[in-house]
């Protein structure tokens, strides 16, 4: 390939590019055929690869311990957050406001802290830098207190999941405490995922409350049409409206003589319960999922659950588009990344990671470089902050602790701090290993204590035993095995 | 005026504490050049301990003491376990291998007491002495803190400066290799600064508890003020670790007081960034905290 390099200069773009499109790819088919929890453990990982691209950057290329990546991921989502809330068009330009337009001032928020910090930092050694991005981590998310108006305090903001045409449905703040709006039917809770996937107007003619049966099972017209009941259209119709229940609900429902016949049999009841104790596996695994969110996270947090998705197509599931946004995101990035790594830019912060002095010798500037390597970690930090605001529909000191910057720090070294595919594996690690102990938990019957907790015990395990017998991590062990087999078979 | 006076006051107690942490981070700087960010994560548990022994017994005496050894072979074994292993490896090798064990302890305290912040009643009345007509926010458990810190730093200075431990331990900080070549066992002097920093931040965990709560994330936030206070004092000197453990309380006091307490990291950061932007090696130190 490096021959193919010298000899085309533009290759290696395109390599990196058909690399990254080819993931994008396939990872797109993945979250089409998978149900809407894989895609939610999908768009949670792809967000970790994506910050954690920057620490592969930052920890393992510049060799900076740095634990402020969560407080970067902070400015990400909140940027991402107070744009899609607060502006409805795009500034100079004039064009109404997107989403893809958050995304691009999150990096640029990013971007900005990314100096400040990297500017402080880049000077610093070891304990040094370690200690002060350690404040970081901590001091940043209390900005949060510091102004409770703008960026909500405590409480966090809520926010719009982006629409798939890329704007809001509609922008509107809505009060963190209080999560019922008066009036519409869909406003119940934020914990009810289910009606992401009945169409709402199901819901404004057959409310589910007592008022249906009230109104409906009262009136004198209702009791005479009996013999609608027993003609056989109306069974025909009937039939078809039970065939069609998963597919569409709301085909039956809306017509006249339907409804009267469900007061009698009331079949609407049924189906709509029938809805209900569907979708109440996918609900339980939901909030399992949310738990999940904070598990890797050293200090716990009640993060808002799901919010509730006004006017949204049906046949639109939330998870799958997060999930298509977070891939859609860590490739990009990953992009981004391979081609500062593979190139120029790369060798400089190896150069200065190995040697310094000898770095400057050659005319490189040790603390430019650093403080690149700070941007870069930064501006993906800050793009995964604005998926992961855009995975929980909200964003809140309770959000971005410590503990996610620690998370971080525990999936680049378990999986290898020396290349992007670690990376990936430390972001699946991060994923799987809670869930895996969840199901542990459930088989040994755990109390609720141990099982939330025992993912942090053995991360910290982990690390520690990843330090001391691979340095490099899952990638860097198993390459080391590699090498070793190859030189036993060579001289044996 | 009086406000200052009553802010002040409020931050003696918790600047002593920040103090001993300082304290804690700073003699295991000395003795293995490592900043053990898990320090704090380890005063945690034993302060569990102790709340689970003075619940047990009635007796506050016996948890600090019961603490103060567990605190001591915490740091032992994390020596042995983590740092001596680690050692010759990377210097950010050491840095995650603590911080490792700073999630892993968290993690293993909220699977033992759960993770809810528990309340760790003080020994004595904590309400403030009252003198000329008003209460000032200095109670007599205040004046237990002040007290017991004052005597164990006493003590330490006592054992680095006047006994032949203590003139070894300084010599192996200072240069290993001279201390070796004149007879001291370095590496027992290694263990002993791990041992007895995991001594002092017992002290200063069970101290601090009553100030707040417990919970395993609770002292996360004083692992930034002490590590800012022992970064400011120089991170390898003692009496930098004690003057300006007690100048961060008194700062965060005030800040705290004047503004809101959730100020308090903000502030913690802005005085870090400062000593490093200003003055790295730390006002007491001769070391480099620059690489470039």
């Amino acid at each position: 390939m490096d021959q193919l390099v010298q000899r085309f200069p533009g290759s290696r773009l395109a390599v990196n590019a058909a690399t990254a499109f080819v993931i994008w790819l396939a990872l797109t088919w993945l979250n089409q055929v998978i149900d809407p929890l894989m895609s939610y453990y999908l768009a949670t990982a792809a967000m970790y690869a994506t910050a954690m691209f920057g620490m592969t950057i930052l920890l393992g290329l510049s060799g900076q311990v740095s634990l402020g990546n969560g407080a970067l991921m902070a400015v990400g989502g909140y940027v991402f957050a107070l744009t899609s809330l607060n502006w409805q068009t795009v500034p100079i330009l004039g064009t109404p406001w997107n989403a893809v337009w958050s995304m691009i001032f999150a990096g640029i928020g990013g971007v900005v802290f990314g100096l400040v910090i990297g500017g402080i930092a880049a000077r610093l050694r070891g304990p040094y830098l370690a200690g002060l991005t350690l404040g970081v981590a901590v001091g940043v998310p209390a900005i949060a207190n510091r102004f409770p108006g703008l960026l909500g305090g405590e409480n966090g903001l809520m926010l719009q999941v982006p629409y798939p045409a890329g704007g809001y449905q509609s922008v509107s703040e809505v009060p963190s405490d209080d999560f019922s709006e008066e009036g519409s039917g869909e406003d119940f809770g934020g914990d009810e995922p289910l009606y992401e996937e009945i169409p709402d107007d199901l819901f404004d003619e057959a409310p589910v409350d007592d008022g249906f049966a009230e109104e409906d099972m009262l009136t004198d017209d209702d009791m005479l049409t009996e013999d609608d009941f027993l003609s056989e259209d109306d069974f025909a119709t009937d039939e078809g409206f039970e065939a069609d229940v998963d597919s569409d609900l709301d085909s039956g429902v809306a017509e006249e003589d339907l409804l009267t016949e469900d007061d009698f049999l009331s079949e609407d009841d049924f189906a709509t319960d029938e809805g209900f104790e569907a979708d109440l596996d996918s609900e339980l695994d939901e909030g399992a999922a949310d738990e999940l969110v904070d598990t890797p996270g050293i200090g716990d947090s009640d993060v808002g659950g799901d919010l509730d998705v006004a006017g949204v197509d049906s046949g639109f599931v939330i998870e799958q588009w997060q999930a298509s946004v977070a891939i859609a995101v860590a490739c990009i990035v990953g992009f981004i990344a391979l081609n500062l790594v593979r190139g120029r830019q790369g060798r400089v912060w190896q150069a200065v990671r190995d040697d310094p002095i000898a770095a400057a010798v050659s005319g490189i500037s040790p603390s430019g470089s650093k403080v690149s390597a700070f941007v870069v970690s930064s501006l993906f930090a800050a793009l995964a902050g604005a998926v992961f605001a855009q995975i929980l529909s909200y964003v809140g000191p309770g959000a971005f602790t410590l503990g996610l910057s620690l998370s971080l720090l525990v999936g680049i070294v378990l999986g290898g701090r020396n290349s992007f595919i670690g990376a990936i594996i430390g972001a699946v690690i991060l994923v799987w290993l809670p869930e895996f102990v969840l199901g542990l938990s459930a088989d040994r019957g755990w109390e609720d204590q141990i099982t939330n907790n025992a993912p942090n015990f053995i991360y910290g395990l982990l690390v520690v035993i990843v330090v001391l017998v691979a340095p490099g991590g899952l990638v860097g062990g198993v390459q080391g095995l590699l090498r070793r087999g190859k030189a036993g078979s060579r001289s044996g | 005026m009086i406000d200052f006076v009553n802010y002040l006051l409020g931050g003696i107690s918790s600047g002593a504490i920040i103090a001993l942490m300082a304290l804690a981070l700073v003699l295991v700087w000395r003795s293995t050049r490592v900043v053990n960010f898990a320090q704090l994560g380890q005063a945690m548990f034993t302060t569990y301990v102790a709340l689970t022994v003075r619940d047990l017994t009635g007796s506050w005496i016996l948890g600090l003491v019961v603490a103060m050894a567990s605190g001591l072979v915490l740091g032992v074994v994390v020596h042995f376990l983590v740092i001596r292993p680690v050692k010759r490896l990377d210097t950010s090798g050491a840095i995650i291998a603590t911080f490792g064990v700073l999630i892993a302890l968290e993690a293993l305290a909220a699977m033992v007491w759960g993770g809810d912040p528990e309340a760790f009643p003080p020994p004595i009345d904590n309400s403030g002495y009252e003198f000329f007509g008003r209460t000032w926010p200095f109670s007599p458990y205040d004046l237990l803190v002040l007290v017991s810190v004052l005597v164990l730093v006493l003590v330490l200075s006592i054992v680095f400066t006047r006994t032949s431990v203590g003139l070894a331990m300084r010599a192996s900080a200072f240069n290993p290799e001279v201390a070796r070549l004149s007879g001291v066992r370095v590496s027992r002097m290694l263990v002993l600064g791990w041992a007895i920093a995991g001594l002092v931040g017992a002290v200063a965990g069970v101290l601090v508890a009553p100030l707040s709560t417990l919970s395993p994330t609770s002292f996360d936030i004083f692992l930034v003020f002490a590590f800012t206070a022992a970064v400011i004092g120089g991170l390898d000197s003692l009496v930098g670790a004690v003057a300006f453990g007690i100048g961060t309380g008194l700062v965060i006091a005030l800040v705290s007081g004047y503004s809101d307490s959730s100020n308090a990291p903000l502030v913690a950061l802005a005085l870090l960034v400062l000593n490093l932007l200003f003055k790295p090696e730390g006002v007491f130190s001769h070391g480099k905290a620059r690489a470039v």
